[in-house]
């Protein structure tokens, strides 16, 4: 059974990993951790959603297993294949050993042991032990087609994969299991159902400042608080992809790297392109430049 | 929303993960009990009510609110529209048409109404029209899929198959199987101006997208004037009678004239890029009188553009021969289009049927 972990220690302890987790988030995932149950994540693409997987596996040290979703995603990528090579090489081996008179059912020898299964990241999920646990990143779960999410339903409710050749291979220390969603569909009501599920929007000023500090430390404290509020600025104006954090820590380190210490209008349109990834939304900031770099100094140069 | 399960879950959270502080009940509540956070005003609100008779209502409803200042959604994430009941006052005419069989309207009428102009229908044949609409081909276009499935004659050599196959007959590679990639579905989207003399039009190719949505996957639906609303929820679920007076809140609520160019960005923006359109065709009503700058119409169109196969134009007006696509709008939209069709009678609704699928330049 899964220990229960403590909301605040978690916290403490993504924190310490590198990972500034709010409240809501926390529980999320300490709920999913403690229950045993799929954490589901959703937010706009660059919010963090991966990290937070990665996080939690440092978090608890496990082991980190990642499987990327696309459409076509089937069995053999995820789960589980047979190598087929070494599979045609056992009969062939066979065939040239092979004696007159022998035991009619030994001629053939047994394709499906371990040794001709290759682990994909969902069986691979099922192999953790006491010692290492095992987080397993189900990413952009929506990109994969509805057989899929079909199959996933089985796995998160039994954490067990049954193959026929071999019959069912089922977790003895179940995985936690993290999926994220870019919210490109709607996800099926029945995977829902078997998750937590958080949504992780943008961070306020403050907390973006920690973040930006906490992944780049060797950047000035004046420029990290630059390009949070700059970040915030630019959510608010209806763009056609607003900024993630992903792209703040872009933006900061775009700057770092041109030589800026404060954001200046000089560095801001150059630097448009760490951020912004569509040209209306650059002519839509280059056209408002200096309330966007007044909005980032605001506070730190008037009474604000 | 919430089902016994997660209630359970729920219960089951406060069980492992004990709580005394508001905020961590709140936050428990809601990782067990939000299923997405289109919801959240609705979980706030039942959350508020439920916890508010037990704690002190004020302070609980001080800390949903400073608790989820941050984390809301970004403004284009998507929020299906509620729907009001329809209005009880319904005309009697379609529920006679209703009884009449269909063989009779089919014998009859079909001649006679294949050629008028949806607009000019009355209450009887328009009934009777919905029912034509049901009769014409349902478009589908196919593209092949990256799933693949075990064919005898597919493309690419199965080796799991194979080998299965092998083991029956003592390890003799005696037959080749193969896959082929399965096939799929394009999208079609139904993006439709409601407005004025629009609206005949726009009935009749809702009727036609529920006729689609019945028959395949992978259809949508949007009525537009000022704003945007999302039909496809009322596709496959309501009667005749939620969608007409979906449409008539559409235009209702959100007043008069036309904003093509601001209903396509939301529709780009929320719904195209999100895969309603993506590799699929789009079907646009409306006669491109645009209220604002047609300047937008052009750039939401190019965008469009990109993020579709195929673009199609219904305009009703272009049956008249003198017809120049003088609307401003329409002058913008007018390059990025692959058809230009004028839909305005069931004979022309074929033509649109066969354009969706690319049959008609």
């Amino acid at each position: 059974m899964p220990q229960p972990v403590d909301v605040d220690d978690l916290r403490q302890g993504l924190l310490g990993v590198g990972y500034v987790a709010d409240a809501g988030l926390a529980t999320a995932l300490a709920c999913g951790v403690s229950l045993g149950r799929a954490i589901l994540l959703e937010g706009d693409a660059g919010v963090g959603k991966t990290d937070a997987a990665r996080a939690l596996a440092a978090v608890f040290g496990a082991q980190l297993l990642r499987l990327q979703c696309y459409e076509g995603l089937d069995l053999a990528a995820a789960a589980y294949d047979w190598n087929y090579g070494k599979q045609l090489l056992a009969i062939r081996t066979a065939e040239a050993s092979e004696r007159p008179g022998a035991d009619e059912a030994r001629r053939i020898p047994d394709l499906y042991g371990d040794e001709f299964l290759i682990r994909r990241p969902l069986l691979a999920a099922l192999g953790a032990t006491r010692e290492r646990g095992i987080v397993l990143l189900i990413d952009e779960i929506d990109r994969a087609d509805d057989e899929f999410e079909a199959f996933l339903l089985e796995f998160l409710a039994d954490f067990a994969i049954s193959i026929p050749e071999r019959g069912t291979i089922a977790a003895t220390h179940p995985p936690i299991v993290v999926l994220t969603s870019n919210r490109t569909r709607d996800l099926h009501d029945a995977l829902k159902r078997r998750c937590f599920y958080h949504w992780i929007g943008h961070p306020t000023v403050e907390r973006e400042i920690e973040i930006i500090r906490l992944h780049l430390p060797d950047v000035a404290p004046e420029l990290a608080g630059d390009v949070a509020r700059a970040a915030a600025n630019l959510r608010e104006r209806g763009l056609r992809k607003a900024p993630g954090i992903a792209e703040s820590l872009d933006w900061t380190q775009t700057l770092g790297l041109l030589g800026a210490r404060r954001l200046e209008t000089e560095v801001f349109e150059p630097s448009l392109g760490s951020v912004l990834k569509y040209p209306e939304d650059i002519d839509l900031a280059r056209a408002s430049a200096a309330a966007i770099v007044a909005a980032a100094r605001g506070p730190s140069t008037g009474s604000g | 929303m919430a089902g016994t399960r997660r209630a359970q879950t729920f219960a089951e959270v406060l069980r492992v993960l004990p709580t005394a502080s508001s905020a961590g009940v709140y936050w428990r509540a809601r990782a067990a009990m939000l299923p997405s956070i289109d919801d959240l005003d609705a979980f706030q609100a039942a959350f508020l009510e439920f916890f508010g008779a037990i704690d002190d209502a004020d302070a609980l409803r001080r800390l949903v609110r400073t608790v989820d200042a941050p984390p809301r959604p970004a403004p284009n994430a998507p929020k299906r529209e509620t729907i009001p009941p329809p209005p009880s006052d319904r005309p009697a005419g379609p529920e006679l048409a209703d009884k009449a069989p269909i063989l009779w309207i089919a014998a009859s009428s079909q001649d006679r109404l294949s050629d008028k102009a949806f607009e000019d229908l009355d209450e009887a044949e328009r009934a009777a029209m919905m029912r034509l609409i049901e009769r014409v081909r349902t478009a589908a276009e196919l593209r092949a899929s990256r799933r693949r499935r075990a064919d005898q004659h597919g493309d690419r050599f199965d080796f799991r198959r194979t080998l299965q196959s092998a083991a029956r007959t003592a390890g003799e590679l005696a037959r080749r199987r193969t896959t082929r990639r399965r096939l799929r579905l394009r999208p079609v989207a139904f993006v439709l101006d409601v407005s004025g003399s629009m609206t005949p039009f726009a009935r009749a190719l809702v009727q036609y997208a529920r006729v689609t949505a019945a028959a395949r996957p992978a259809v949508s639906a949007f009525a537009f004037a000022t704003r945007l609303t999302d039909l496809t929820p009322l596709l496959k679920r309501a009667g005749d009678d939620r969608l007409m007076s979906a449409i008539a809140q559409t235009v209702r609520d959100y007043g008069g004239g036309t904003r093509i160019g601001a209903a396509l960005r939301t529709f780009n923006d929320r719904y195209a890029v999100r895969g309603a359109a993506r590799g699929g065709t789009v079907v646009i009503l409306s006669d491109g009188w645009e209220r604002e700058d047609p300047a937008l119409v052009g750039a939401e169109m190019a965008r469009l553009r990109r993020l579709t196969r195929r673009i199609v134009w219904v305009n009703p007006h272009k049956r008249h021969a003198a017809y120049e696509p003088l609307a401003r709008g329409m002058a913008a939209a007018l390059p990025y289009l692959d058809a230009f069709l004028s839909g305005h009678n069931l004979r022309t609704l074929e033509a649109v049927a066969d354009a969706i699928e690319g049959r008609l330049g």
